[in-house]
């Protein structure tokens, strides 16, 4: 497309105009997340902050959001259809919403729920506001995160595309009252949604400003020439590489039951200004709740293309998607079928990632990193006392891969995710059947190149009382981070118990019950290096040993050259 | 005779009041040493050291310590386990594409964080005790090895009991003399760990910075015969004299915008405006506050070089929107202003200094908002060809004139301010057609008008010398201090009480401190309780007025609570969800009384005439006359440009403008 003044739908956009009011959408977005979080209940969302907030145009193509969480941006178009199909957009009334969690039409896991509310101006809708947060339980067979789950009704309540009145169904109404029976936190979960439905009141009411001041028309338009902003800007970054077809292969660790590991193969070709992406070669879907659904993939897939070839302000919209095409066999670990679980969906969709990045490196060296953590590892510890339940739920990150010219960001949430951590003092406010005593750096965890690994964590409790039920899922315990272009690999991660003196190692994917006076440790992956080790600054390797970063022994077993 | 000297990054800026008017004087900057500049502007004016009751000062010197990380090495001490919080920090990312990111770097490394067995909970009760014997045998000797200039401490729930971290410093200041420590539970008594490490840290780190600067700046006040008082400014827009800051460094942090805010909101107060919006904008960023009753807005959450601070400061916010800001057209082909500056070198294209790349400044000049001969009055030559050639290039790529693509320039320039602004009004629930404009800076007066209509403000008003402003901030500026207090209780009958009960401990403590600095009189209270729904992490500040404590009932402080909640998320009038209150501030003034009005000096004089400009798409003839030109009561309408010495006023078609009796400039909407 020429580089011209936009014109669409023979209106005339003003570049001032349009510069402002695009602008001004994706502020409209940024405060519907950050309030989202803000006025929410649950740690996971209020500290961790997992939740996205977007605006929507009235076909419901994404045209900003708030750049929270990777992973939730992708979902958003294909949550939103999967409800428009049966209840159509015209039907839509003051005060209706959609709400979609079904890992089957469009939707990631149960615990993403995403909500939409039309924009009305002048009876007629423009657009929708949408959030999406990850709710801290929704019932099922265990607090917080069900390991053993053999489908995925065992992993929470479905809410099936369908469309509700506020007024009529929340606020006491029936469907709030639906899911407060089959949710374990009811006060923290319903608030949750209560501020999921104030942020997309925020949006509702920031895009009728807009509308109100350059008239619903012009804001109409500006949402299409967005998306065309973005297609334009990723299209040019991919008609910068060469043609071509590249493969790229990753695998989790095991389903949890075997040691088996679980392939994922994605095949990249380039041509001109597109790009078609297909997972065939990836395993079969597998028993437990490693499967990623189609929706997943998508997002893991788009957000290593977008990270790696374009420069990080395009903003993210459905126009980002255009010159993209992502294929998966039906069955297969990235595209399973119902009813299979998927709450641990993250390794899969990690893989994903990593298979479509080594696929890149091999044409755009200088753009991708190395391996790194590059997992969701969570960590659920719950416990029932006199008070009802108390679900902990944390996610941890580790360290993330060299890239050509950086060391890898230590102790940090991997790249398709940004949660933060909980802090330790909310921790101990609001839970007293355990304690941490222990959350730091875990050193020799990176791996050596001319530019090392992020560091890994440690994170360590105490547990306070009997019959506390712990559940994880995590990966990177058996394959370790890839390093790039002669770095080494990163370390593996481990969980486990210690009991009566005695070591109770923990699986990736395990559940067990923690007594009183366990010391329960989870260590994370460190990110792997990139390039000859014996090109490193011998400055930093020195740094490092000074830091703690590294000890003695591995910085001259890795770093001759520095000593 | 009171003097305020304020070190700028490119000039420091002094203004005297005395019986004999207003003095100004603007001399460069010296980066290296801020007082050097400071001493240069008392020496060109004249003033006799003696002469002086009254020494203000403001300075860059705590933010370039942070900044450029040019601090002394300090030691981190926290509670074992923990000695990596400062290096782990919230485990997120503020750039979620980034595959190269990296976390802001602490100002105390690993090697320097040190751990102690210890361990307190929220309650304020102890779990593990204090281990001193191992203080002493371990820690004790390690710290004196490191030589290290100062210590922070941040042990874990020390914001709900600071027994241990008290402890530690007895012992630490027994064995280690010279040393300066500070306790997160001094600096800051919220939850949070890294927060509250992060702003004790920064604390800790620019101490000794500003302990020898302001001994230094003493002395030699001293050795030229100053006799008076010598007081800083601080963040949070009020002073302390200069001997307390040495312990309260951290409120020199970001100092010098607040001074700015409080000067524009003094001045706006003589022309009975107290509902402002203040607009500074300089050559590379644009600052805006919001100020509420003749004060301005207070924040707790503060971001140095994306290192959290949690200490009240000014909710100052600021946005990448200057006179250098550059214009340019990105690879989507959508024009863009800012964030990047061509900064003061090689600066605007239009300054011939070898600048290419078109900047907002280049764009008033193509439009002729700015006129080349009365650029900061005349005292810098321009080169208008720079600026139409440099714009052009951009102009072609769109297919648009160059006085077009000037004009979406400015208004690209105009809304992001207008955003900035949004963030600090809307986006907290306030209507910005509340309030009046108050614009300062280089360019703030040119860009006003057209901001102020978008937002839907009707009245602009701009100081005399709106250059300086800063510099009489330090001036008008109230002695301050903020008490502050973690007490988590529900909003039931005992609340009122309890609340009381709060008040009384902190304004007890407060006026301790003010008897301590001299000022034991005529001091101000104002309360802000932190309230929530039960299960929420973040509160809603609520401002609670002394005098309606006695009566004051559960019932009326939830209506308070729920209608700032609902103004601000959208939620939370309806229904009778438990609240609970959390934390508390006081803030303590003490005020400076009468201060002489800043005056305009009539230096700079033009005589009047009319111009085309370009503004808004259109074409218009523009009137163009000195500010001194216009007699208090008489009215302009725009368009219209009046110079001054440090500024052009825009007033915009559709805007008129009377100077006041206060030498103010007022301008109104119809």
């Amino acid at each position: 497309m020429a580089e011209s003044a936009p014109h669409i739908d023979s209106i005339q956009l003003d570049p001032a105009d349009y510069s402002v009011i695009s602008q001004g959408l994706i502020a409209a977005a940024r405060e519907m997340g950050a309030k989202l979080i803000r006025s929410a209940y649950s740690t996971i969302v209020r500290e961790a902050g997992d939740a996205s907030a977007a605006l929507l145009d009235r076909d419901g193509n994404v045209i900003a959001q708030a750049e929270l969480i990777p992973m939730q941006l992708g979902p958003m178009a294909g949550t939103f259809r999967a409800c428009a199909d049966l209840f159509p957009v015209e039907t839509l009334e003051e005060g209706d919403f959609y709400v979609n969690n079904d890992p089957f039409a469009g939707g990631q896991h149960l615990q993403d729920v995403f909500i939409y509310s039309p924009i009305f101006v002048a009876g007629e809708i423009v657009g929708f506001a949408g959030t999406v947060a990850h709710h801290l339980d929704l019932g099922g067979g265990n607090p917080g995160l069900n390991a053993t789950a053999a489908d995925v009704h065992a992993e929470g309540i479905i809410f099936p595309p369908s469309k509700y009145n506020f007024a009529r169904d929340w606020n006491g109404g029936p469907l709030e009252r639906l899911a407060a029976a089959n949710v374990r936190v009811p006060s923290q979960t319903i608030g949750d949604f209560n501020a999921q439905f104030a942020a997309n009141a925020i949006g509702t009411h920031r895009v009728q400003q807009l509308c109100e001041k350059y008239g619903a028309d012009v804001i109409k338009a500006t949402m299409q020439e967005l998306q065309n902003y973005s297609e334009r800007r990723f299209r040019a970054a991919l008609a910068e590489i060469p043609d071509g077809v590249y493969v790229g292969e990753d695998a989790v660790d095991d389903d949890g039951i075997s040691d088996q590991p679980l392939t994922v193969k994605a095949t990249l070709t380039i041509a001109g200004e597109t790009v078609a992406i297909d997972f065939a070669g990836t395993c079969k879907q597998v028993s437990r709740n490693l499967n990623c659904p189609f929706s997943s993939t998508v997002s893991a897939a788009l957000s290593c293309v977008k990270s790696a070839l374009t420069s990080p302000d395009i903003p993210f919209n459905e126009g980002v998607k255009r010159p993209i095409t992502i294929t998966v066999p039906e069955g297969t670990l990235l595209n399973p079928t119902y009813p299979a679980p998927v709450r641990a969906r993250m390794e899969a969709a990690y893989r994903a990632f990593n298979a479509v990045m080594k696929a890149l490196a091999q044409v755009v060296p200088e753009k991708v990193i190395s391996g790194g953590h590059d997992t969701t590892t969570v960590a659920a510890i719950s416990h029932l006392g006199a008070a009802g339940y108390r679900v902990y739920l944390e996610v941890f990150g580790g360290g993330y891969g060299a890239s050509a010219h950086k060391d890898g960001c230590d102790a940090v949430d991997s790249p398709l995710s940004n949660c933060a951590n909980a802090p330790i003092e909310a921790s101990d406010m609001e839970f007293d059947h355990f304690r941490i005593i222990e959350y730091s750096l875990l050193g020799d965890s990176s791996g050596h190149g001319r530019l090392r690994g992020g560091l890994g964590i440690v994170r360590r409790y105490e547990i306070l009382k009997d019959d506390v039920n712990f559940a994880i899922y995590a990966d990177r315990f058996r394959i370790a981070p890839y390093g790039l272009f002669g770095g080494s690999d990163g370390s593996r991660g481990r969980c486990e118990v210690q009991r009566n003196g005695e070591t109770i190692p923990v699986r990736s994917k395990d559940g067990l019950m923690l007594h009183k006076g366990d010391i329960l440790t989870i260590y994370t992956s460190g990110g792997a290096g990139y390039g000859d080790a014996a090109e490193r600054d011998p400055d930093l390797v020195r740094r490092d040993v000074a830091e703690g970063n590294l000890s003695d022994t591995a910085a001259r077993a890795a770093y001759p050259h520095a000593f | 005779m009171r003097v305020g000297v304020e070190v700028g990054g490119t000039f420091t800026d002094l203004v005297a009041i005395g019986p004999s008017g207003v003095e100004i004087a603007k001399v460069p900057s010296v980066p290296a040493r801020p007082d050097e500049g400071a001493f240069n502007a008392l020496i060109e004016s004249g003033i006799a050291f003696a002469a002086i009751e009254d020494l203000a000062h403001g300075s860059t010197v705590a933010t370039n310590a942070v900044l450029e990380r040019k601090g002394y090495p300090i030691a981190f001490i926290t509670t074992r386990g923990f000695k990596d919080i400062l290096a782990l920090q919230r485990h997120n990312r503020t750039n979620i594409y980034d595959l190269a990111y990296q976390k802001p770097a602490p100002v105390v490394d690993r090697r320097n964080s040190f751990e102690v067995d210890e361990r307190m909970l929220p309650d304020g009760s102890v779990t593990t005790a204090i281990d001193m014997a191992a203080i002493q045998r371990d820690l004790v000797p390690a710290l004196r090895d490191g030589g290290y200039a100062a210590i922070a401490v941040c042990l874990l729930n020390a914001y709900a009991n600071p027994a241990h971290e008290e402890a530690l410093r007895e012992l630490l200041q027994r064995h280690l003399p010279d040393v300066l420590i500070t306790l997160s539970s001094e600096v800051t008594r919220e939850f949070r760990e890294f927060e509250r490490a992060s702003t004790t840290t920064l604390s800790a780190y620019v101490q000794p910075v500003i302990d020898r600067y302001i001994g230094r700046f003493g002395a030699r006040l001293g050795e030229n015969g100053f006799a008076g008082r010598f007081s800083v400014m601080q963040s949070n827009g009020g002073r302390l004299p200069a001997e307390n800051m040495r312990r309260n460094a951290i409120m020199a942090l970001l100092s010098g915008p607040a001074a700015g805010v409080v000067g524009a909101a003094r001045q706006a107060g003589r022309s009975g405006l107290e509902s402002l919006i203040t607009l500074d904008m300089g050559g590379t960023s644009t600052d805006v506050c919001l100020v509420e009753g003749g004060n301005p807005e207070i924040t707790n959450e503060f971001k140095i070089d994306d290192l959290p601070i949690r200490t009240p400061v000014l909710d100052i916010n600021t946005v990448g929107a200057g006179g250098g800001s550059l214009i340019w057209i990105d690879e989507g082909g959508m024009l863009r202003v800012g964030p990047e500056s061509a900064g003061a070198d090689p600066g605007p294209a239009c300054y011939g200094r070898g600048g290419l790349l078109p900047t907002v400044t280049d764009a008033h000049i193509v439009r002729s908002t700015i006129r080349p001969e009365a650029f900061l009055g005349g005292r810098m030559e321009i080169d208008p060809g720079a600026a139409q050639e440099a714009l052009s290039a951009l102009a072609g790529r769109l297919g648009m004139s160059v006085e077009e693509i000037a004009d979406s320039a400015i208004r690209i320039a105009n809304a992001n301010i207008i955003r900035a602004i949004q963030i600090i009004t809307t986006q907290r629930g306030k209507d910005p057609r509340d309030y009046a404009m108050v614009a300062f800076g280089g360019a703030g007066p040119l860009h006003a008008a057209q901001v102020a209509d978008d937002l839907g403000v009707h009245t602009i008003l701009v100081p005399p010398n709106a250059g300086v402003i800063s510099a009489f901030g330090l001036l008008a500026a109230d002695y301050i201090q903020y008490e502050s207090m973690t007490r988590r209780f529900a909003l039931d009958q005992d609340a009122p009480g309890a609340i009381a009960g709060v008040y009384r401990e902190m304004r007890e403590r407060a006026l301790a401190k003010f008897a301590e600095i001299g000022f034991a009189e005529n001091l101000s209270l104002d309360l802000i309780a932190d309230m929530r729904f039960v299960g929420q992490a973040f509160e809603v500040p609520v401002e609670i007025d002394a005098a309606e404590l006695d009566g004051l009932t559960a019932e009326r402080l939830r209506a308070i609570f729920a209608a700032a909640h609902q103004r601000i998320f959208f939620h939370g009038a309806a229904g009778d969800k438990p609240i609970e209150a959390v934390s508390f501030r006081l803030r303590v003034s003490a005020p400076v009384g009468a201060l002489p009005a800043l005056k305009e000096t009539h230096e700079y004089e033009t005589p009047e005439t009319a111009i085309e400009i370009f503004d808004d798409r259109q074409r218009h003839t523009c009137r163009v006359m000195s500010r001194g030109a216009l007699e208090p009561g008489a009215v302009i309408d725009g368009p219209a440009l009046f110079e001054d010495p440090t500024s052009t006023i825009f007033v915009s078609p559709g805007w008129s403008a009377e100077a006041d009796a206060h030498e103010n400039l007022i301008l109104r909407k119809g």
